[in-house]
């Protein structure tokens, strides 16, 4: 630093027309605080108030409104860590994620593959699997509910199909109603992979796919062996997008089933707010904490990838 | 990119493409379909009567509207004094908000809710825009603070030669050169803020201040389960997202890909 310094003094003795050393952009960067401030205040506040409320009330016993709370020190964890009910939602969480991540994967990618080589009306599809990304998951719940009933219009297809023996009430069956969420939020978001994979494989380079055309590749082993390795980091941003969503789960599992029947298709978001309708805010509270816990674990894990992937690429 | 030949290879990309997206019709189609059975339009009219119709689409509008705006101008403010502005300990505090950024919401209301009853925000706006634009911002400020990282220091230096402080450089470099990625926050944050349901349903309670999500729901108690009518409500609120799409794909398309622009 101090021969940087010396450096920059000694070029300005010499005049402009010697080529001054460039000073270093953190010296003469003004202070910045003022400009994070706000955000940081924002989020910050809001969050960590929370969280450290959320923590205080979890060793209550209180209603959540009234004046009345009682000090129950940590007895609200060791019944949560009892609660099977609280277990299996965690459980849900994580088959929800892998399996729309996985799904959602295969159908961006082959989405993406298709509508690039060259299909009539393109945009039509493009528009068709975009549309519910955009439609909110609260406006569509009814929708989902009617096609999912005993008489909906995917019992309907079934049996036209000649596959009745399947039909059934979509979601109010303890063996279909997390499947049929999963399959739903399938529904609402394979748009994202889609077009996080379309606009990922229009940055392919030409020559190296041409060059693998020359050396007799095909389609298939194209798309395996030159896109796929290029489309590496949208399926890790589809998992955190995916991760996200799972953790943040509440909409459709609670205009859809409201967890049931018999909690089968139970999510945290859903025990969270059940309880804290329930006027067990001290239960809820707890759940809530250990809930953001594993969301702070992903934020952290995430932010690390995203970083070190940004890094790696700053040194290529 | 993929080159097909064939003919017949090339039908049958057709069809296979075309019986891919068809489950993704079917919702739509029967939305669409069961909101005209029974009384016809007069489903529609039905929801159209519901009390206070409209002001479900304003209130959604001004929810959205605010939330717009603070995340805009947090992100954009914050993108600038992480990426181009001395701090001491940045990724210490960049990092403390980018903690954020997996937030449950359902979590923040046991605590939020006797906060705003006692700020007397409670069934207000804001009681939906400030917690809605706190969990916006960490995920917009970490696309956008990579976007900024990526506008080359000699153009600021160049800036501040010609005598520019940190706001004029702000004004005149930042934020034009922001463009392309605020047209996509804008867009990410506008389908965020209008179609949150959690909140609203939390901290919104007068019938005159429910949002669009709401709407649908609206027959599902009131009426038992009355489902055309609920779907005619779908339709009425779908619509305007669905018009705002179609007009702005571009927009939407790549505010919804914003996550991979690295």
């Amino acid at each position: 630093m101090n021969a940087q310094r010396h450096q920059s003094r000694s070029s300005e003795l010499v005049g402009l027309a010697k080529v001054p050393a460039r000073p270093s952009r953190v010296q003469l960067a003004p202070h910045g605080y003022l400009w994070i401030f706000p955000a940081f205040a924002l989020c910050v506040g809001v969050i960590y108030y929370c969280v450290g409320y959320s923590v205080y009330i979890s060793t209550l016993s209180w209603d959540g409104l009234s004046s009345y709370q009682q000090d129950v020190g940590l007895e609200n964890y060791q019944k949560l860590f009892a609660d099977p009910l609280f277990w299996s939602s965690l459980w849900h969480t994580v088959v929800f994620f892998v399996v729309v991540f996985t799904l959602q994967t295969l159908l961006g990618i082959v989405f993406a593959a298709i509508l690039h080589s060259k299909v009539k009306l393109a945009v039509i599809y493009k528009v068709l699997i975009f549309l519910p990304v955009v439609i909110a998951p609260a406006i569509m719940a009814p929708v989902h509910r009617n096609v999912l009933s005993k008489d909906g219009a995917l019992n309907s297809i079934l049996s036209s199909l000649g596959l009745g023996d399947f039909t059934r009430s979509w979601l109010a069956d303890t063996s279909t109603s997390l499947w049929a969420i999963i399959g739903v939020q399938i529904w609402s978001s394979a748009g994202v992979a889609f077009i996080l994979f379309f606009a990922a494989m229009s940055q392919v380079d030409l020559e190296t796919l041409e060059a693998a055309r020359i050396d007799g590749a095909g389609n298939v082993r194209t798309l395996l062996y030159i896109v796929m390795p290029e489309v590496k980091g949208t399926v890790i941003a589809l998992a955190v997008l995916n991760a996200m969503a799972a953790l943040r789960l509440f909409d459709f599992p609670y205009l859809l089933t409201r967890g049931g029947p018999v909690y089968s298709s139970e999510f945290p978001g859903v025990f969270i707010y059940r309880e804290y309708a329930a006027a067990h805010a001290g239960y809820s509270s707890a759940a809530s904490v250990v809930l953001l816990v594993i969301a702070l674990g992903a934020s952290v894990l995430m932010t690390m990838r995203h970083r070190r992937s940004l890094r790696a690429e700053q040194g290529r | 990119m993929f080159e097909i030949r064939s003919r017949i290879s090339r039908v049958i990309l057709q069809v296979m493409i075309t019986v891919l997206v068809l489950p993704f019709v079917v919702p739509l189609v029967v939305m669409v379909q069961v909101s005209f059975s029974g009384a016809g339009w007069g489903n529609y009219k039905a929801v159209t009567e519901v009390p206070f119709f409209l002001y479900f689409f304003r209130n959604s509008g001004l929810i959205a509207l605010g939330v717009i705006a603070i995340s805009y101008a947090l992100t954009m403010m914050g993108a600038y004094g992480f990426s181009k502005l001395r701090i001491r300990g940045r990724e210490f505090f960049f990092w403390m908000i980018m903690g954020a950024l997996t937030l449950p919401e359902v979590v923040l209301i046991a605590p939020l809710f006797p906060t705003f009853s006692k700020l007397g925000l409670y069934d207000t706006f804001w009681a939906v825009i400030i917690p809605v634009s706190a969990l916006q911002v960490p995920f917009t400020l970490l696309l956008t603070r990579t976007f900024v990282d990526g506008i080359p220091n000699d153009l600021l230096e160049a800036a501040r030669i010609d005598g520019c402080g940190s706001i004029r450089t702000f004004w005149n470099v930042i934020i034009p050169l922001s463009r392309p990625m605020a047209a996509a926050i804008i867009v990410l944050v506008f389908i965020n803020a209008w179609n949150a349901y959690l909140l609203p349903l939390a901290f919104l309670q007068n019938a005159e201040h429910e949002v669009v999500t709401q709407l649908p729901q609206y027959f599902r108690s009131q009426y038992s389960d009355d489902q055309t009518k609920q779907l005619a409500g779908a339709v009425l609120t779908a619509l305007p997202e669905v018009i705002a799409y179609i007009g702005l794909q571009k927009f939407f398309e790549r505010g919804m890909a914003a996550g991979a622009i690295k």
